[in-house]
């Protein structure tokens, strides 16, 4: 089975940079709902194997993040008319280079890590998911579009789930239903509150959500 | 088992917010939660004498558990919800445009909804589930800060969001680290996120696990605790919601978070060999959120920012408490009622101000002593009390909290704290000073004041005035039996 959850993992890095190199808002939502839907089959192939458990974790995660989020995320854009993320504060180039620094510290990081040492079952999920952290975080302070910054709060979650299946594998059920719903209503709740910006100001760049200082 | 009356501590705030949103109108809604919420704050007090008096108690399967740093904890929260909850009923009836009913039962659920998940935060034994509290504390809040829509209320609102979300998610890293090093300890089962029984095996757990845990937590939870430089999100928020909310926030959403830290600092300590590693960090922290905080507080010109920036100090405050031993463990848990009761009162009188004279700008708001002579007076005897004039008790738990540091012969410690409590004197009272005397700016027409405005502002005061003079026995036990558990006593 680390086959498939080294696959999976790989194939989470390659959305981490192709979200990086995005400008399309829509395309960015499909990307993370893609991300989302790959991190609800990681428990799937973790050492606890198929069992009504996981199962019902995997089709929990699915539902959410495949489907609920993009649509509430859309449904959130629709009204704002914005279509692109433009000129953010770190350009398309060199948030593509400064991502594969990531991975490269990433991975360093997971060799450095004091984990316990009977966890990592697979080479690529520790640094795979501090990566995807990382890069959730790039994601969040580099952009200036709302909804881009929910993207990243996505993919910041998507990395911790996976971190904890590595260090963690056998967190209670109702922990993780508990966590489940605090996303759900998080990304339910940013969702309005985009909706509400967009309302109020005709734009949703947070960057310009700035007249409160000091 | 007997302990499984706590499962209505965070019942009944549930089936108030339920509640809420059946009933018809907006005076019925806030009429529900100044009753009910004192009502649930009495019972809750109840079960809290149970723990002082016999000991904690534990919910069948180990879920929820209160010993006695949460049940003082759980004491102050409910304090300071009961107050705010009667003052929130004053606020709304005075506001110029009365709330709508669609408003005042948005306030309603998320105002119960959110004393549910902080007593969950309190009560919880697992450390996962505690996370999931905090978490839902956050998103129960944030639509309270943009009550009133306005481009700025929701800038606070987003700001909030965003800051405290993700700061979460990082002590979300930290609780999967801790669990982590307590699974390498057992042998299977569940029980290995219960902080009872990580705290039985904390000597056997690998420290370097665990340092690395207590950082992430320290940075996530501290996120919320408005730790400086992790502050951010705090004086927006704090300055752009409703004053019951602010009065709240600052009362004890923030000290939610510290609570958190808290319950891990036994287990890092017993982890580490009890060198002070994670005491050390605190006293960082606390130390730098107070420098900073008195930097913003000689500059400020918002009445409400001004406030905010105060939490951040008094949470570095109890940081640095927490950091300087037995005695100043003591000091920090007597200086989170202090700061929680003042800073309620602080809000209040903020807000009520801020009514009357149409903004939060100190500039204009001057003669407050004439224009409202019961808020003018609360807001001046607040800011007093706040930056630690005597006989109020604020005073006797800082000056606790610099013999702590002295006695731990952490000079430096000391030295730094007085010069930061000393900016922060010199720059409030100057605010202060300014706003209560003087000509009332455009001489605003004194409104009627109730009895229950009048003990609003009488009550906590006296509280703290009483406290700073003398410290009852039990309270005082309270408070010891408290810290020992800071220092890794089991209960």
């Amino acid at each position: 089975m680390h086959g498939m959850t080294d696959g999976i993992m790989a194939a989470l890095l390659v959305l981490n940079l192709a979200l990086l190199g995005t400008s399309r808002l829509a395309f960015c939502i499909t990307l993370v709902a893609a991300q989302g839907v790959l991190t609800g089959l990681l428990p799937l192939v973790s050492s606890s194997g198929v069992t009504l458990r996981t199962l019902f974790l995997a089709a929990a995660v699915i539902a959410l993040k495949g489907v609920v989020f993009p649509r509430l995320l859309s449904n959130a854009i629709r009204g704002a008319d914005v279509r692109r993320e433009v000129e953010p504060y770190v350009g398309w180039g060199l948030s593509l280079l400064l991502g594969l620094g990531l991975l490269g510290i990433s991975f360093w990081l997971g060799a450095k890590l004091p984990l316990p040492a009977a966890a990592p079952e697979a080479a690529l999920v520790v640094p795979g998911a501090i990566c995807t952290i990382l890069i959730g975080l790039l994601v969040i302070v580099s952009r200036k579009k709302a909804v881009t910054q929910v993207a990243g709060y996505l993919v910041l979650e998507n990395g911790i789930a996976a971190f904890g299946l590595a260090v963690v594998p056998d967190v209670p059920l109702l922990i993780e239903l508990g966590i489940l719903l605090d996303v759900f209503v998080a990304v339910f709740v940013m969702a309005i509150m985009i909706y509400r910006i967009s309302q109020e100001f005709d734009h949703i760049d947070a960057d310009r959500l700035s007249a409160l200082k000091g | 088992m007997p302990g499984d009356v706590l499962w209505l501590v965070i019942a009944l705030p549930a089936a108030g917010s339920l509640l809420c949103l059946a009933l018809p109108s907006a005076r019925a809604i806030l009429a529900a939660t100044a009753a009910g919420v004192p009502a649930i704050a009495t019972a809750s007090g109840a079960v809290v004498w149970q723990v002082f008096a016999q000991g904690p108690l534990m919910t069948t399967g180990r879920w929820l558990h209160l010993d006695a740093l949460s049940a003082y904890h759980l004491a102050v929260m409910m304090l300071i919800f009961a107050l705010s909850s009667v003052f929130a009923r004053v606020y709304f009836g005075a506001e110029p445009v009365p709330l709508s009913r669609r408003r005042a039962r948005r306030f309603g659920a998320l105002w119960y909804g959110a004393l549910a998940a902080m007593a969950l935060v309190v009560l919880s034994n697992n450390l996962g589930i505690m996370w999931v509290g905090v978490e839902a504390t956050t998103l129960l809040t944030a639509f309270l800060i943009c009550l009133h829509v306005s481009p700025v209320s929701l800038e606070a609102t987003w700001k909030y969001l965003i800051v405290c979300s993700v700061g979460v998610a990082f002590a979300f890293m930290g609780t999967l680290l801790m669990g982590s090093a307590a699974a390498a300890c057992s042998l299977g089962g569940t029980q290995f996120l219960n902080w009872t029984y990580v705290h039985d095996i904390a000597p056997r757990l690998d420290p370097k696990v665990v340092k690395l845990a207590f950082i992430f937590l320290l940075v996530g939870y501290g996120t919320k605790a408005g730790l400086a430089p992790l502050h951010s999100w705090l004086p927006d928020a704090h300055s752009q919601a409703p004053a019951p909310v602010s009065a709240l926030f600052s009362g004890f959403l923030l000290n939610t978070a510290l609570y958190c830290i808290m319950r891990f600092i036994p287990i890092v300590e017993m982890a580490t060999g009890n060198a002070g590693w994670s005491r050390g960090l605190l006293v960082f922290f606390g130390l730098f959120s107070i420098l900073l905080a008195a930097a913003f507080i000689l500059a400020q010109h918002d009445l409400k920012r001004l406030l905010a920036y105060h939490s951040v100090e008094h949470l570095g405050i109890i940081a640095v408490g927490l950091g300087l031993g037995p005695l100043g463990s003591f000091a920090a848990l007597f200086h989170t009622l202090n700061h929680s009761v003042c800073k309620a009162l602080g809000f209040f009188s903020a807000g009520r101000v801020g009514q009357i004279y149409g903004t939060h700008d100190m500039r204009r708001i001057t003669g407050a002593l004439k224009a409202h002579a019961l808020w003018g007076a609360g807001l001046f005897g607040s800011i007093l009390a706040l930056i630690g004039l005597a006989p109020f008790a604020i005073f006797l738990s800082e000056f606790l909290i610099v013999k702590a540091a002295a006695e731990t012969r952490a000079y430096g410690t000391l030295v730094i704290f007085l010069a930061g409590a000393g900016v922060v004197f010199i720059g409030a009272l100057r605010h202060a000073i300014d706003m209560a005397w003087g000509t009332p700016a455009a001489a605003p027409a004194p409104r009627r004041t109730s009895v229950l405005e009048g003990a609003l502002v009488v009550a906590p005061l006296a509280l703290l005035l009483v406290l700073g003079l003398w410290m009852p026995r039990p309270f005082q036990d309270m408070l010891s039996s408290a810290a020992r558990i800071l220092g890794g006593a089991a209960q």
